[in-house]
């Protein structure tokens, strides 16, 4: 009897005994229930691809969070009347690639210094030039574009596939990488056949409709890199390479996973700046990678600022589209003004608000003016004098920008704070010499005297 | 370094705990507080200061660096004061040669 007392005793639970049996039960049930996802999403990868997918809503396996560098960032809309946080106002139509900036330069519709200029402002400086000649290795159709395999290969859902390309995408050196609802008014309605031909010829000569219409973008960024631009003018030798070095690297990782995603048995095609497709900023807001700015059509990352450049892969790939986002950029633009201030061409609109563009609203910036200088700059290649100075762009990561990105994603008031304290201490605007590695050659900066020959004219025939 | 400086700042935070301690308390509650939230607030400024300057110094942001170091010295100090002075460290009127008077 006594025995059995003490084994009753032994099982009864005091008060507090019981709250953390309680306790530690309710534990266990949250940690299994954040697990199970997994779990059930495990269940769905076929086995022979032997993949262990991430929890679900992970961005991706190698980077589980994006990230924002500090700023508050929150989902908006991709749908008739917002993509992120532009507003649709009208009917967005598709533009014709011969009618973008440089194009226009070609056609000599700008002036003609910069129709010259158009065709050695990047290769005059040697270096820009040499990146610039790699970046049409990979313009071919054949590298852009082909058939998909004709069997599909066995692959997991759309979310894990999703997170599989963003690590992909990483692990070919992608800085960021987002994948869209593909906006249909990001096609070109036509793109150009070869450059050198709007000089001579009748633009529809020089242009072939673009047709392809495929649901997914995926778009893939990669830095302008920040020592380089700190040693900078924004307009010097270097400009036009910066942005060669992040178009080749893009370029590169587009065409890599296009391939790949047609070796399993999808369409693709890479878009990338020696043979796009689709125009870049409506891809990166759709693929909740930025927002547009001041500066007319630059989308700016709130990690990246628009120190970067971008290529994108259209696919008919099974993936989870990200949302588009919101960081407060809209108020932060209206109230800073600073790329406007420091335009060398003055091309940046002073305006407090955007735009109705192509049935969109934006900054009204002028692409002319913005053109001609860069295609026509004699103190050096081309022009990033925007992305220098904006205070989203031009810093190191360390806790008192990330505290700076936080401050100006919270609106107008907390914006003018930030556009105040970056000028206190004078970031953007300064040229720190000891990053200046590249070599100039001024004499080298004169606009071209000729224009090239046709190139759908005959070969001379010598006698 | 930086993690040098962050255990170099967790030390000397304890020793400044240790050190005002025996002055930091009084009679009135609040100004107990006040001793210890404005220790508290001078020690936070001035390591967010040492720690901006020493980032901007590195990469190389002159004006910044230059800037900072007016403006979070500048704080620096004049919490430091107020704080010697609540705590008697300064400004304090000697009647005897064994005595202090706050």
């Amino acid at each position: 009897m006594e025995e059995k007392g003490e084994q009753k005793h032994k099982f009864e639970m005091s008060r507090r005994n019981f709250l953390r049996a309680g306790a530690t039960a309710t534990a266990l049930g949250v940690i299994g229930a954040i697990k199970a996802p997994v779990k059930v999403a495990n269940a769905a990868v076929p086995s022979n691809v032997k993949f262990s997918a991430g929890a679900a809503g992970q961005w991706s396996k190698l980077h589980p969070e994006p990230d924002y560098g500090g700023a508050t960032v929150r989902y908006a809309e991709n749908n008739d009347q917002w993509l992120g946080t532009s507003k649709i106002v009208g009917t967005v139509k598709n533009i014709s690639e011969a009618d973008m900036g440089f194009a226009l330069a070609a056609r000599g519709l700008i002036s003609d210094k910069a129709q010259r200029g158009f065709f050695n402002f990047v290769p005059k400086h040697p270096f820009g030039g040499a990146i610039s000649w790699a970046r049409t290795w990979i313009a071919s159709e054949d590298a852009v574009d082909g058939q998909p395999a004709p069997e599909k290969l066995p692959i997991p859902d759309p979310e894990q596939m999703s997170q599989h390309i963003k690590d992909a995408a990483y692990f070919l050196r992608a800085d960021e990488v987002g994948i869209g609802k593909m906006p249909p008014y990001a096609y070109y309605s036509h793109k150009i056949i070869n450059p050198a031909l709007l000089v001579h010829n009748p633009v529809e000569q020089c242009v072939k409709p673009f047709t392809e219409r495929l649901p997914y973008v995926i778009v893939v960024m990669v830095d302008q890199h920040l020592e380089t631009m700190l040693a900078s003018t924004g307009y010097d030798g270097i400009s036009a390479s910066q942005s060669m070095r992040s178009y080749h690297a893009t370029g590169n990782i587009a065409i890599i996973l296009a391939k790949y995603i047609r070796s399993l048995g999808y369409h693709a095609r890479a878009h990338h700046a020696a043979n796009y497709g689709a125009v870049m900023g409506p891809c990166i807001l759709a693929s909740g990678l930025g927002e547009l700015t001041r500066t007319g059509d630059c989308a700016l990352h709130p990690r990246l600022g628009f120190r970067h450049k971008v290529a994108a892969v259209t696919t008919d790939l099974p993936l989870v589209p990200d949302k588009p986002i919101d960081f407060g950029l809209q108020d932060f633009c209206r109230v800073c003004g600073k790329c406007a201030d420091n335009c060398p061409s003055g091309a940046i609109t002073h305006d407090k608000d955007p735009v109705e563009h192509n049935g969109y609203l934006r900054w009204n910036t002028d692409m002319k003016k913005c053109t001609e200088f860069r295609v026509a700059n004699e103190e050096g290649s081309s022009c990033g004098r925007c992305m220098k100075v904006c205070p989203w762009n031009s810093k190191e990561n360390s806790w008192f920008h990330q505290a700076g990105l936080f401050i100006g994603s919270h609106g107008e008031t907390s914006s003018k704070f930030l556009k105040s304290i970056d000028d206190m201490f004078g970031y953007g605007t300064e040229q720190i010499e000891k990053y200046k590695w590249w070599l100039e050659w001024p004499e080298l900066y004169k606009v071209a005297p000729g224009l090239p020959p046709n190139p759908a004219a005959p070969p001379a025939t010598s006698k | 370094m930086g993690t040098i400086l962050v255990f170099v700042a967790g030390v000397l935070f304890l020793a400044g705990i240790l050190f005002i301690k025996p002055r930091a308390k009084c009679e009135l509650m609040w100004k107990t507080v006040l001793n210890w939230s404005l220790y508290v607030v001078w020690y936070a400024i001035t390591w967010i200061g040492i720690s901006f300057v020493y980032i901007n110094f590195n990469v190389g942001h002159v004006k910044a660096t230059s800037t900072a170091i007016f403006l979070f010295l500048g704080i620096s100090v004049v919490l430091a004061i107020a704080l010697a002075r609540l705590l008697g460290f300064i400004g304090v009127k000697k009647i005897s040669n064994t005595t202090v008077q706050v």
